[in-house]
């Protein structure tokens, strides 16, 4: 999406705002709605026409009701076209917004992204789009037609014969006092609603995720107790409102019924008709389109609830199309080598006040191995996410071969890095380009030899396709560990100087765990490597260890030195060695057991 | 035109089966809702009692001698007939604006509640979490809010006509017959269209589920894409869905609007024909200008309720397919309930020749178990991921129940068992820690709702958490949801724990309980482990093996199978799966990422 499509589309907070790519179509739509609805109400003039020439026994009354005719088509042709053209617009409308959410996507910190989470995210593209490709497709034109109706009705009225116009307002005005009465709470009602129904989905939810704690720890008192309380809250409300609101609208909606309206036209007009003050044919094109007026109430009020959604949704869209893309440098730079250091970075996650990283230095040479350690929350994976910029740093500089990761271009950056996270994401795509991701040029063999120093070609070989079965489908079912290997075969493959592990071992079963080290030795050979893992013994022999606590450095150097420092990274290796020592044990009171029998 | 895809003409042969099924719905309230439908249809017959009054109004208005009390005795009886629409209509809407609505709310949602807690876990495991939340929450709103108005509006756009049009057989049959075979002809019509719009249905359904995979896998795997260099060519691939999808829905809208047209033509377009008609007979004397004047009158207000017809089926469609979900969701049974009840006095677990699958006919999940598990002896399962151990653990918990063969605890078939004195039984400490957004105190609490401060404090005590819930801004009255991610994976974890020694159940099983902790949290939370295993009946899952080399037996589990059984030391003898999978694991001790000793 060009810049200045997205401006218009940001520029008017709401859905009139987001509309603007589509705008003509809309009002097209609207205006092709109101003038079927002209059409319809010349129709129902014209019927009357042909009863006044059956009355007065013209000639020409086929005319009239070929013209009747003509005008019913008419009506229906117009609505016909106003339905199809917003639904043009709303599929255009549709394309036009996922196709520019995804491109922004593509542009914003990597790190709003994994904030945001990518469950919101396809919500928006997803459901709110779908929500105003509703709205544009059915109420557009819908919108028209109930503007339109009554402001035709009235003024052809007032025209037709000014009293019985008011006869008909009168109708309408009486109903408008029940109606603002049913409505004089309704804003804040309808917020206080909405806020009670979030409670129930909130409570739902987590009584369904929670069913198998629920049912082993709770007799159904706690949870459920809760459960029934968002209900009671809810049901309050509810009550609350139909009480407020429930008696004047149901006078309102009897006195919007047609027969209200028909009945004063039919008391009115025999009083003129009494005294000849009125004709017969003009009564009756009369009573044809009065009740018109208070017809068009109701639509306008479901109308209303439309918007309200439609706006929502068309917020969210143009908050994510707000969100600020990572800045791009003018001059983009090349790295030198493949060393990396980190100067005076501080860093703070936005919305939590404390800085996640503070004043941190160090510099890992070309080809040398560090390893991040440290109590969870320390800021490791913080360090780990800098480096492909997911967020930029506050204070500081991160330097690749010398040039700060902001001079570079996202290209080069990319290329000079390779990542290997804890969570393995595998596209729903053959296992060969989930390997090959990003690198087109690349041969079968190539992939293969990849995938044979990330230990995984022996078991892709025996999966039914091969390097063609595609990740995700049934009898592709990889374990964690096999996924962990995909994705180091992709490392691999990407020959990039720099490599950066965040726990890349963490999820893997034992048998699973020996291939997995292997694999990964083979990708750090001959690169940088920053590594984060907790099972300290695998990062034993780094060329440095780095420590880290609570988002400061504590201590640097090698193991060795480390532990006899006796500071953060001792305790950390005492703990750590006595947790892989610990064995399971139930028989600690042997003699209470003996008490109890068998 | 959305809506059209499902007239109102192929809803009427199922329209008694949602009556029922919404009586079902209704429960306690569902004579309220049959009252208030019954009302609806009286409301709708004095309707059309009342339009087909206007025939003798308009008769007497164009007598030859105008007597104006004939008018004003019609005028009366439009009136009185206007009026018992009033009060039938004041008594159908009321369903929907008293407290029935929201009591019928209420009590299916409470009725969904204990459904949930009824259903066998495995169930609900086959379901998305999101699914069954939609159907509790979501779901019942769609078909319950609209049930007052909706269906009294529904009612009334079938009834009224059928009223007009039996009236206007006393007036004139050729008149009424046209009128009737309006509908009739409008079938034909309407099948076309489906066939026509069907072929791009099911295509169309296709693309939106593509597109939909497509959007949920770029944003979910935009980091790897940005991190590979391959955003470009995902969002391609995204954006040409995106495309197809529009191309589609146009190609659909055009092929549809020459049927949507005609058929259109014919319902609205009957007015026309009926004045036609009319007109003929008038010419013909026949038929009286009065009766076509108020023909012509009623018609109107009739096109207007075939209109709304059309725009609430998008609403019905709602309703039936939400009701029918949930429906669906009652129907599913509960775990049979052997009598009579017993209750086991000792705790050995006994599993005689299981067979389990999750589906009939599927591959078996496990095959042939054959375990004895005395009172207080610690069992681990061990083997590679998917090769059954959490299946066989679900199976003492009577998350399903086997196909062939049986479990039983202390010799009591877990059938015969009371679902909440089995669970009481049984303590778990799961992979993932689920805490309830309420206060830390009420957390712990459920494993004994009737349990005092001090024993909840003692329990977290025990389980090594006393300390750091002291340190929380409100202490054991924190809420866990205002403190939301502050609670670190170790301390969660910890939490439950002391849930579980709370319960001081004689059975606990642990599926690696530590598997997704750092170390430190690790040590903490093998300390509170040690706790609550004490002299208990003990199952566990563990990856790691040094963890359960003490167990009284360790069954290694591969593809479904037992495939070998015994202690540690005797299965270390044996050349099989544990000793390879322990090899593996020595091993890896030993190993380490970093080859590159100086």
């Amino acid at each position: 999406m060009d810049q200045a499509l997205k401006d218009s589309i940001v520029k008017k907070p709401g859905a009139w705002g987001v509309f603007a790519p589509v705008k003509g179509k809309i009002y097209f739509g609207i205006f092709l709605g109101a003038l079927s609805s002209a059409f319809v109400i010349v129709t129902m003039v014209s019927f009357a026409w042909v009863i006044d020439i059956l009355l007065h026994d013209r000639a020409d009354i086929w005319l009239w009701v070929g013209l009747a005719f003509t005008f019913t088509i008419l009506g229906l042709a117009t609505k016909l076209a106003a339905f199809t053209i917003s639904h043009l617009g709303a599929f255009k409308l549709e394309e036009v917004l996922r196709t520019g959410l995804s491109d922004h996507l593509a542009k914003v910190p990597l790190g709003f992204l994994v904030q945001k989470g990518s469950g919101s995210i396809s919500k928006v593209i997803q459901d709110d789009v779908k929500t105003l490709h509703a709205f544009v497709a059915d109420s557009t034109p819908f919108y028209g037609r109930s503007i339109a109706m009554p402001l035709i009705t009235l003024i052809l009225l007032i025209v037709i014969d000014w009293r019985m116009a008011l006869a008909a307002l009168g109708v309408l005005f009486i109903s408008m006092i029940p109606m603002s009465y049913a409505m004089r709470d309704h804003k804040e009602l309808s917020r206080r609603y909405t806020q009670e129904k979030e409670n129930i989905n909130n409570t739902v939810i987590e009584f369904v995720q929670a069913m198998p704690v629920i049912r082993t720890f709770d007799d159904g008192s706690s949870s459920f107790g809760r459960y029934q309380e968002a209900l009671k809250g809810y049901r309050g409300l509810f009550i609350e409102w139909l009480e407020k609101a429930g008696v004047s609208t149901k006078f309102a909606m009897i006195l919007l019924s047609p027969l209200a309206t028909l009945l004063a036209l039919f008391v009115i007009g025999a009083l003129f008709y009494a005294n000849g003050a009125i004709a017969f044919s003009t009564w009756l094109a009369i009573l044809l389109i009065g009740a018109g007026l208070v017809e068009s109430i109701m639509p306008l009020m479901w109308l209303n609830e439309f918007i309200r959604n439609a706006n929502a949704s068309a917020k969210r869209i143009q908050a994510l199309l707000q969100e600020p893309i990572l800045p791009i440098t003018e001059n983009p730079q090349e790295p030198k080598d493949a060393s990396i250091e980190f100067e005076n970075v501080t860093f703070s996650y936005g919305d939590r006040g404390q800085n996640a990283l503070e004043d941190v230095s160090f510099i890992v040479p070309s080809g040398s191995v560090s390893a991040l350690v440290g109590p969870s929350g320390a800021g490791k994976s913080t360090v780990a996410k800098l480096i492909p910029r997911f967020w930029d740093i506050d204070k500081g500089t991160i330097k690749i071969g010398g040039v700060d990761v902001r001079d570079m271009s996202s290209e080069t950056l990319m290329n000079n890095v390779s990542f290997v996270f804890q969570d393995t994401f595998l596209f729903h795509d053959t296992l060969a380009n989930n390997i090959k991701l990003g690198l087109d040029n690349t041969t079968q063999a190539d992939i293969e030899e990849a995938a044979k120093a990330a230990q995984a070609h022996e078991f892709i070989l025996q999966l039914p396709d091969g390097y063609e079965t595609v990740a995700g489908d049934r009898g592709a079912r990889l374990s964690g560990g096999q996924r962990q290997r995909i994705t180091i075969a992709r490392a691999i493959l990407q020959k990039r100087p720099i490599v950066v592990l965040d726990e890349a071992t963490a999820f893997a079963d034992p048998e699973n765990e020996a291939a997995l080290i292997k694999a990964l030795s083979n990708l750090m050979k001959d690169r940088t490597v920053i590594v984060i893992a907790h099972r300290l013994a695998t990062i034993k022999d780094a060329d440095e260890i780095v420590v880290f606590d609570h988002g400061k450095i504590s201590e640097k150097g090698k193991h060795q030195q480390l532990v006899e420092n006796k500071g953060v990274y001792a305790k950390l290796w005492s703990n750590y060695e006595q947790a892989q020592g610990w064995s399971l044990s139930n028989h600690i009171e042997e003699q209470s057991q003996q008490k109890a029998g068998v | 035109m959305e809506k059209n895809k499902n007239n109102y003409v192929h809803k009427i042969p199922s329209l008694m089966e949602s009556y029922r099924r919404l009586q079902r719905l209704s429960g306690d309230e569902a004579p309220a809702f049959r009252a208030s439908v019954k009302a609806a249809t009286i409301s709708a017959v004095f309707q059309g009692l009342a339009f087909a009054a206007i025939f003798p109004l308009m008769g007497v208005l164009l007598a030859d001698n105008l007597n104006m009390n004939d008018v004003w005795f019609w005028v009366g009886i439009f009136f009185a007939l206007s009026f018992g629409d009033w009060i039938f209509r004041w008594k159908a809407i009321s369903f929907g604006h008293s407290e029935s609505l929201p009591n019928v709310v209420h009590k299916l949602r409470i009725k969904l509640g204990a459904q949930l807690r009824k259903i066998p876990l495995q169930m609900l495991y086959k379901k998305r979490s999101g699914d069954t939340a939609t159907i509790v929450a979501g779901n019942v709103d769609e078909v319950l809010t609209p049930l007052g108005s909706i269906t009294e509006l529904f009612v009334r756009s079938m009834v009224v006509p059928i009223v007009v049009i039996l009236a206007t057989f006393f007036i004139s049959w050729p008149l009424a017959i046209a009128r009737i075979l309006i509908f009739p002809s409008a079938i034909p019509l309407y099948v076309w269209i489906r066939k026509a719009k069907g072929k791009f249905l099911r295509t169309l359904a296709n693309a939106h589920a593509s597109t939909s995979a497509e959007i949920v896998e770029y944003t979910q795997g935009l980091p790897v894409l940005r991190a590979a260099n391959a955003t470009g060519s995902k969002a391609k691939r995204l954006q040409i869905s995106i495309k197809e999808l529009m191309d589609l829905q146009v190609k659909t809208q055009f092929s549809s609007i020459l049927p949507n047209f005609l058929l259109w033509s014919l319902i609205e377009g009957g007015i026309v024909i009926v004045l036609a008609l009319g007109v003929y007979l008038i010419l013909g004397e026949a038929l009286g200008v009065a009766a076509l004047a108020a023909l012509l009158i009623m018609s109107v207000r009739l096109s207007e309720s075939v209109a709304i017809l059309t725009n609430i089926t998008a609403a019905i469609d709602l309703m039936e397919a939400g009701s029918e979900k949930i429906e669906n969701f009652f129907a599913i049974k509960p775990l049979e309930q052997k009598t009579p009840i017993e209750k086991p006095e000792s705790f050995d677990i006994e599993f005689e020749n299981l067979t389990f699958s999750y589906e009939e006919g599927e591959k078996p999940e496990l095959q042939n178990i054959n375990i004895l598990i005395p009172q207080r002896s610690m069992t681990a399962l061990v083997g590679p991921s998917g090769s059954g151990k959490t299946t066989l653990t679900r199976m003492i918990m009577r998350y399903a129940d086997p196909q062939n063969g049986l479990i039983s605890i202390g010799g009591v078939d877990v059938r015969s068992i009371d679902q909440d004195k089995l669970m009481k039984n049984i303590s778990v400490v799961f992979q993932d820690v689920y805490l309830f957004d309420d206060t830390i105190l009420s957390n712990i609490r459920m494993g004994k709702p009737e349990a005092t401060d001090k024993e909840v404090e003692d329990a977290a005590r025990a389980a090594n958490c006393h300390e750091f819930i002291k340190r929380l801004p409100e202490g054991y009255q924190t809420r866990v949801g205002d403190i939301g991610g502050t609670l670190s994976g170790g301390e969660r974890q910890r939490i439950s724990i002391a849930r579980a020694i709370l319960k001081d159940a004689p059975i606990v099983m642990l599926d690696e309980p530590t598997a997704a902790l750092d170390t430190e949290s690790e040590l903490a939370v093998q300390k509170a482990i040690d706790t609550l295993v004490q002299n208990r009946t003990v199952i566990v899952i563990a990856h790691r093996l040094s963890t359960i080399v003490g167990a009284d037996q360790i069954l290694v589990l591969e593809d479904g199978e037992i495939k070998q059984a015994g202690k540690h030391q005797e299965l270390i003898a044996q050349d099989g799966r544990y000793k390879s999978m322990w090899e593996a694991q020595q091993q890896v001790k030993n190993w380490h990422m970093i080859e590159k000793e100086e």
